[in-house]
């Protein structure tokens, strides 16, 4: 009884201590994030990135002399939770910022309520074309992931390269997997008018067995395949692939987007990654182009104590950096100065000197590009060598 | 095939304990990882993939016994919403366990070198791997069908799916009978997701998208029904294939429209007997 007694009025003491002067207060970041089921493959490292930053720069002395203070909440890839979750952080976090989701549906919905509470959000992974498309497109919404436009465009470019003409593709029957394998298609056929496309297969979200999407594909007889299977479901598919002789029948005539070249996802498979395909990635430890990339990986190594970190903290780092950058240039943490200040800012991140353009919000984010090689190095495949494809020139 | 496993394992259960599984699918996975911890240990060259295989169905049947016998067995005879619940609880407590030990990230396992060749059939090329699961399929079907019909066991399961006390009055050991019938159908849940493991991701999720196709194929062949969760292991691979065939985007329309059908004209499955 007595402890109790005693920590009633301790608690009462602290609540009676006068709080800090607000130059003291730290700066509130909100992030959901998926951080668990299958999708905290990507937010679990996103959120470990954008930790890294915060500590980071508190270390350094924060921004204009405050810290900042990150806040995750585990969005469960569902744009309900999502929502709550970011209600939830501006009215009881008193967040003065989101930073965060994952998933293309997550992204919009969050959107919708930092525009009702008039709060910067800032879209680390999101792909949709539609989180800033003009009718959604509101002053306090930023984005600085890929698009499906330019994730499309960019593997058009390459495929426009390789002397084949019967191109088909294989996507996910949902928006991400509809929307990049359109921008391909268009892309494709505009900048390569001899292209056709003889076979398009739509697999459900999350489908295990893609035999018969193979199979029926393959009667086709296409020179070269354009898949968006992302992630765990990448390994899946390629597996199956490889049983039946997919690649070889394509002489490697295979692009992966949605991150199948990953060093996680080459790192998984080993010796039975199709080695000779391209793919992509956001980023990878062994890029090393410039001094500011080998130091972030360096970095990034120690703080994940992972000799091979992983490509997807990237995503997180950037965000909160370009949130602490715009608030070093607004000299204040208003959301209408920092949306102000984040327009047409220019950031030196580790993959390079990013922009967020004035019109539609949206950083020229391009991604890693490379055919797959087995280098002896590593125990698994990279990319070599390795492009960073800058979508600048066909964004629209 | 390999769908045939676990859905074999889900239909005993429900055939002998009545309970519904929601989480056998779950041993599947975790068959799956298992089986991927054996190989990060043993590798898979030399035919150890056989042993890895085995040993991580036999470490999901011991879990799947524990379970059965100090958590289960409390629930045989309560309402069917207590055991959905519960097993449903129990998949997510050990999805989240499993998570936990592994992380996040998708683990693979190697095709064992003995069976990565393929055979050429028509300008088809069949994996030998997948060969083998076409094959491993009816023989562990007929063995089942041995084991119920022609043993001693298998007559005390088929007899404790029919009346349970009255075995026991009899001097059947009838707790034992349903520990070891536990024992039997994470055995296969485990052996399948063992088995798969060359040939998919293994990661954390795959338990939900399974059990969602074996519940599928349990319910077009009959709950409980042995035969019939072969045939609709069967049907299920054939409608998918050939709608994926014709009408690439209704091809899993076409596998639950048939489920509905299948329900509306014979409610307890192709070869299923109506519940009393």
């Amino acid at each position: 009884m007595h402890r109790r007694t005693l920590l009633v009025v301790l608690l009462a003491a602290a609540l009676l201590v006068p709080p800090a002067a607000d130059a003291q207060k730290p700066i509130r970041v909100g992030m959901p994030m998926p951080l668990s089921g299958p999708p905290a493959l990507f937010g679990e490292p996103a959120t470990k990135g954008a930790m890294m930053f915060v500590e980071e720069i508190n270390a350094r002395g924060g921004v204009l002399g405050r810290k900042l203070e990150l806040i995750t909440r585990d969005s469960k890839a569902d744009a309900n939770e999502a929502v709550r979750q970011a209600r939830e952080l501006i009215l009881k976090d008193n967040v003065d910022f989101l930073v965060g989701t994952l998933t293309s549906a997550e992204g919009p919905a969050v959107s919708v309520v930092a525009k009702e509470n008039k709060i910067v959000f800032i879209a680390p992974i999101p792909k949709t074309d539609q989180l800033t498309a003009p009718d959604k497109l509101h002053p306090y919404v930023f984005r600085v992931a890929s698009t499906t436009t330019i994730e499309g465009r960019s593997a058009a470019e390459i495929v426009a390269k390789w002397p084949v003409k019967r191109v088909a593709t294989m996507s996910f029957d949902y928006a991400y997997g509809q929307d990049v394998t359109k921008a391909f298609v268009e892309h494709l056929k505009k900048i390569k008018p001899s292209v056709e496309i003889v076979d398009q297969q739509w697999p459900k979200l999350g489908e295990q067995d893609y035999n018969p999407f193979i199979n029926a594909q393959m009667a086709k007889k296409p020179e070269a395949v354009f898949s968006s299977i992302w992630g765990g479901f990448f390994v899946t598919y390629s597996k199956q692939a490889r049983a039946v002789g997919m690649f070889d029948a394509l002489k490697y005539h295979f692009i992966g987007v949605g991150e199948a070249a990953t060093p996680e996802t080459a790192k998984s498979m080993g010796a039975d990654y199709p080695v000779g395909i391209w793919g992509n990635s956001y980023d990878a430890f062994y890029w090393g182009e410039t001094q500011a990339h080998r130091s972030y990986v360096a970095r990034l190594s120690r703080y994940l104590k992972d000799e091979y970190p992983s490509s997807w903290a990237i995503q997180g780092y950037i965000g909160m950096q370009f949130l602490a950058e715009a608030i070093k240039k607004a000299e204040s943490t208003d959301s209408d100065k920092v949306a102000k200040a984040l327009l047409g800012l220019t950031v030196e991140t580790p993959v390079g000197p990013l922009t967020i353009r004035e019109k539609d919000h949206q950083a020229n984010r391009g991604q890693l590009y490379g055919k797959t090689v087995m280098d002896p190095k590593y125990p698994f495949a990279i990319m070599k060598p390795v492009t960073y494809v800058d979508p600048t020139k066909f964004m629209d | 095939m390999f769908l045939f496993l676990i859905a074999a394992g889900l239909s005993l259960i429900f055939g002998v304990l009545r309970v519904l599984n929601f989480a056998h699918g779950t041993f599947y996975m975790l068959g799956a990882y298992a089986t991927y911890q054996l190989v990060q240990w043993m590798g898979v060259s030399g035919g150890r993939f056989w042993l890895t295989a085995l040993g991580g169905a036999l470490v999901v049947a011991a879990l799947g016994g524990l379970i059965e016998r100090f958590l289960f067995r409390r629930l045989y005879g309560k309402d069917e919403l207590y055991q959905l619940l519960f097993t449903y609880a129990l998949a997510l407590i050990l999805s989240d366990a499993a998570k936990m030990l592994w992380g996040t990230q998708q683990k693979s396992v190697s095709r064992p070198p003995e069976l990565t060749g393929a055979l050429h059939v028509f300008g088809a090329i069949i994996p030998h791997y997948n060969l083998f699961i076409i094959l491993l399929g009816p023989a562990i079907a007929l063995a089942f069908w041995v084991v119920l019909q022609r043993t001693r066991v298998g007559r005390y399961i088929r007899a404790a799916a029919l009346d349970r006390e009255t075995l026991g009055a009899l001097g059947v050991n009838v707790d034992a009978l349903y520990t070891w019938v536990f024992v039997l159908a994470s055995f296969l849940g485990g052996l399948g997701g063992a088995l798969i493991s060359p040939m998919r991701a293994t990661t954390p999720g795959m338990d939900t998208e399974v059990i969602v196709e074996a519940f599928v194929v349990v319910v077009i062949g009959g709950l409980g029904s042995f035969w019939g969760t072969f045939l609709g292991a069967l049907i299920y691979g054939q409608v998918l294939s050939f709608g994926i065939l014709f009408f690439p985007r209704f091809s899993i329309f076409a596998v639950f429209a048939l489920m509905a059908a299948v329900l509306i004209v014979r409610p307890w499955g192709l070869l299923g007997r109506p519940l009393r």
